[in-house]
């Protein structure tokens, strides 16, 4: 058989992968993806998708439980877990399969299997039980994306010690839950998990959970979290885990050193790149603190390979991959006019109240040595606020003082990570304050509060 | 809103206009389309009307002020009914001849609406109209800025650059006052395009960054006319040919045409000290001597020594200058006096066989002549009558001058004059 020849081969269907094959063959492009599972990768199998739809579970349970007041009585609230995960993993199979269906109609061919380097232009493609299929493609686009990384030592052996995989799929819900690491993937999985019952500790090593985040913003959620009944430790190192009928992790903070025990641990401490076995060496490519090295055009030390996504390092997002996937397929075909902006980049964790941002926080946008000038502005004055029952919350904006550019903006509360995109759009038109206070926000919205905080920076907010 | 009334443009080479009589007074409101002021261009008188109607609330120039094209003069406040409006009269008397009067933009944060976009046509975002304020970036400057965003716009990263070269500039230039800067692409840009590992940097050395900024400062200050005419040297050949025999021998270095094309340069300057002369502000300077530089290809790059006193010189002597500075120039052995103090330039890019070229000129001069190579040519040659084609031995000449001050006809004729000067050169001219 005569191998198969691309203009662009890429390995991993991921939210990177599809997008940058859809937009590779726009371009005209013959594209092959290369994909060992199912298509959509960890955002649509494991990730983004499927918890949001175990979050959205937990929401409206916890609305539920605040119905009587709204004035809405009911009998015999409860809940079956089995069809909390059964709901999002069926969700999980629809996407793919229209992803699926996406890459029939943009003509691109899937070849199920694993692929390696061969050199520059060649993929070695291995289904089990088969022989390797050699493809040769002018440009090879990698998009392998990451897996859940664990503390040297401890073994993820997915039952007691499970990672963001079989957290969102299992059939029995623990009594309760240690979450090593207060990032994204942490604090999500604890505010469902505390939601239905089970007893939730996470354990952070730095002083605060969602280190990236603004701490003034963080505060809030943190205050809310720990509310709800979340046992929150932060400047906690783990120092051993041990399994046996339950899982005990020996930690350590400034006060000394105690023992945690719980049915699971959950291991969300980041997320590694997966570069194994792919024949980067074959390939001589660079690697930059264990992800592929790549430029502002996702092109990596060798000319025709690119990388695109988690394997090229962070912020591991799947907004991110999917951008650098256009981008890569756009200067495959030399129409890319610009890089990646990488200042640019939302920022959405979807426990309630949720928190989103863009662009600096305080602390940092003080160590890089700008005068700012800060904006704030609670959920709680707005009408639509209170209407909601969503008083938890509040924006805050960063601002540059001599021009009145928009350095960062942090939102905690209801639909934070639905309002965020107008301030990543006012960033990216190079709004000032003025545009954003200036601008009519529709009465009654959440919104309001951006109109406000941008005020409120100059001193000239209304409500409050 | 606040509308900036700016003078207009009344015709490609009109810089600026003089105001004769405003019709309105501050606090009088004006109806769209309605006569604002009369001015007066050196080509014509003009009514001005309203853009929009509203209050006049600010007049910035007086009757009989001369302003540049595109500073603002006055304001009209579209949102105002007379009575309320506090007024405040503010005069500014405009140098004549300061590209960028320092009135040209005021916008507040509050009033940030201005009509920067319906001038321009182009859009520019909130912050780099902000910018453009705090930095007191013209809305001249502003459009001129090369925009690397969507669809060719101005961002944040282009003004700032834009600020920072103009900043560096002025401090080498080593004056506060704007005038001109060098505009070229930020590196960022292009490395974008040409990614590692396919480029290699050099900085640009000390004649390179001279030429930049010169040549750059020349095309943005004096809009350039090029003429060219065509000399039929075939006589001057014969009499060059004549006058090298021996020449070396005699006086110790050999004759070449460029002492032909100085003297009748020099000559035909005499008739027309206006190319010989320098436009500072609204006033031309006009001198009593000719300094001719000559542009010369040294191993150090483009460098244009000049001959002092050139009208006070032979062809011999001017034969020697160009001997000497030529050979000090090749051989690095230049004073800076030698580079500096050139009324009028001369460059021979048919040295390396060109014909025509269109030469920048070397501010603050007039003008700036160009040679090509002689070449011979089928002409056709009326003889008593009689046309018929002959072989001779044919030459482009071009001129590029400064427009602002020469025009078309005194370039011509001064073209004219160099031109009869190398065909009719005589034996004893040159003695």
């Amino acid at each position: 058989m005569a191998e198969r020849q691309y203009d662009v081969a890429i390995i991993g269907g991921g939210p990177g992968g599809y997008v940058a094959a859809i937009r590779a063959a726009q371009h005209g492009l013959k594209v092959g993806l290369v994909e060992r599972d199912k298509l959509g990768g960890v955002c649509l199998n494991w990730g983004c998708i499927p918890t949001k739809a175990l979050l959205r579970s937990a929401e409206l349970y916890s609305i539920f439980k605040r119905s009587a007041e709204f004035g809405i009585t009911h009998t015999g609230l409860g809940f079956d877990f089995s069809k909390i995960i059964a709901r999002s993993r069926g969700i999980s199979e629809r996407i793919s399969k229209g992803v699926e269906y996406l890459m029939k109609k943009n003509k691109i061919d899937i070849i199920r299997g694993t692929a390696k380097l061969a050199g520059k232009n060649f993929l070695e493609v291995s289904t089990d039980g088969k022989d390797a299929e050699t493809i040769k493609a002018s440009n090879i686009i990698i998009a392998t994306g990451g897996r859940p990384r664990t503390i040297s030592g401890v073994v993820i052996d997915r039952k007691k010690i499970i990672s963001s995989t079989e957290a969102m799929a299992l059939t029995e819900q623990p009594k309760s839950m240690l979450i090593l690491g207060g990032g994204a993937i942490g604090i999500e999985f604890a505010y469902f998990y505390n939601t239905f019952g089970t007893k939730v500790t996470v354990i952070e090593m730095m002083p605060n959970i969602l280190p990236l985040e603004d701490k003034e913003q963080v505060k809030i959620v943190e205050t809310s979290l720990k509310k709800s009944g979340i046992e929150i430790l932060t400047g906690t190192k783990v120092e051993r885990v041990t399994v046996g009928d339950e899982v005990t992790v020996a930690v350590s903070d400034a006060n000394g050193k105690k023992e945690l025990k719980a049915a699971v641990a959950l291991m969300a401490i980041g997320v590694q790149a997966n570069i194994e076995n792919l024949g980067l060496e074959n390939a001589g490519i660079k690697l930059e603190n264990g992800f592929i090295q790549t430029n502002e055009f996702c092109k990596t030390n060798v000319d025709a390979l690119y990388a695109i996504g988690d394997v090229a390092g962070p912020p591991l997002l799947a907004h991110v991959a999917s951008h650098e996937g256009i981008v890569a397929a756009d200067h495959i075909a030399g129409k890319a006019a610009h890089g990646i902006d990488r200042t640019n980049i939302p920022s959405c964790i979807y426990c309630q109240p949720q928190v989103a941002s863009v662009g600096l926080t305080e602390e940092a946008a003080l160590a890089k040595g700008y005068k700012i000038k800060v904006g704030r502005f609670p959920f709680r004055p707005l009408g639509k606020a209170m209407a909601l029952g969503e008083s938890e919350g509040a924006v805050k904006l960063i601002f540059e003082e001599k021009y009145g550019e928009l350095l960062g903006a942090h939102i905690v509360g209801s639909e934070a990570t639905e309002m965020i995109a107008e301030l990543v759009t006012a960033r990216a038109l190079e709004t000032t304050w003025y545009e954003l206070h200036s601008t009519m926000h529709a009465h009654p919205t959440l919104s309001e509060a951006i109109m406000e905080a941008a005020g409120e920076a100059y001193g000239v907010a209304l409500h409050i | 809103m606040r509308i900036e009334i700016v003078m207009p443009k009344m015709g490609e080479s009109i810089q600026e206009g003089k105001i004769l009589h405003w019709t309105k007074r501050i606090g009088e409101r004006i109806e769209k389309e309605e006569t604002l002021l009369e001015i007066s261009t050196d080509k014509v008188d003009s009514e001005i009307p309203s853009p929009a109607a509203g209050v006049l609330v600010e007049i910035r120039a007086k009757e009989n002020d001369v302003v540049p094209v595109g500073a603002v003069i006055a304001i009209v406040e579209t949102g105002l009914v007379p009575e309320n409006t506090a007024l405040q009269e503010s005069v500014i008397n405009f140098n004549v001849g300061n590209q960028s009067p320092e009135v040209s933009v005021h916008i507040s944060g509050e009033t940030n609406k201005s009509n920067r976009e319906e001038k321009s046509g182009r859009f520019y975002s909130p912050l780099v109209r902000k910018i453009a304020e705090k930095e007191k970036i013209s809305n001249q400057e502003l459009d001129a800025i090369v925009g690397t965003g969507t669809n060719g716009r101005v961002s944040k990263k282009d003004i700032l650059a834009y600020c920072k070269q103009k900043e560096m500039l002025l401090q080498s230039v080593g004056r506060k006052e704007k005038s001109f800067f060098l505009q070229s692409v930020p590196i960022e840009e292009v490395l974008a395009k040409y990614p590692e590992p396919l480029h290699r940097i050099v900085p640009l050395d000390h004649v390179q960054l001279k030429m930049a900024e010169h040549m750059s400062r020349s095309a943005a200050t004096s809009p350039h006319v090029t003429i060219v005419d065509e000399a039929d040297v075939s006589l001057l050949i014969l009499l060059y040919h004549k006058l090298s025999d021996g020449f070396e021998k005699e006086h110790g270095f050999k004759l070449t045409l460029t002492p032909f094309f100085a003297f009748a340069v020099v000559r035909a300057l005499k008739e027309f000290p206006l190319l010989n002369s320098s436009l500072a502000g609204d006033k031309v300077v006009f001198k009593k001597y000719i300094n001719l530089g000559i542009a010369v290809a040294s191993p150090a790059g483009l460098l244009v020594p000049v001959i002092k006193y050139a009208d006070e010189k032979n062809f011999l002597g001017l034969a020697q200058a160009i001997h000497d500075l030529t050979y000090r120039t090749r051989a690095k052995r230049l004073l800076p006096e030698d580079i500096s103090g050139g009324t009028f330039s001369l460059t021979n890019y048919g040295v390396f066989g060109n014909i025509i070229g269109t030469p920048i000129i070397n501010q603050p001069q007039a003008a700036i002549f160009g040679i090509g190579a002689v070449k011979k040519r089928p002409v056709v040659v009326e003889n008593e009558g009689n046309d018929s084609i002959e072989i001779r031995s044919m030459l482009y000449l071009t001129l590029s001058f400064d427009h602002r001050f020469i025009d078309g006809a005194t370039g011509g004729q001064f073209m004219a004059r160099v031109r009869q000067g190398l065909e009719q050169m005589t034996e004893n001219e040159v003695q």
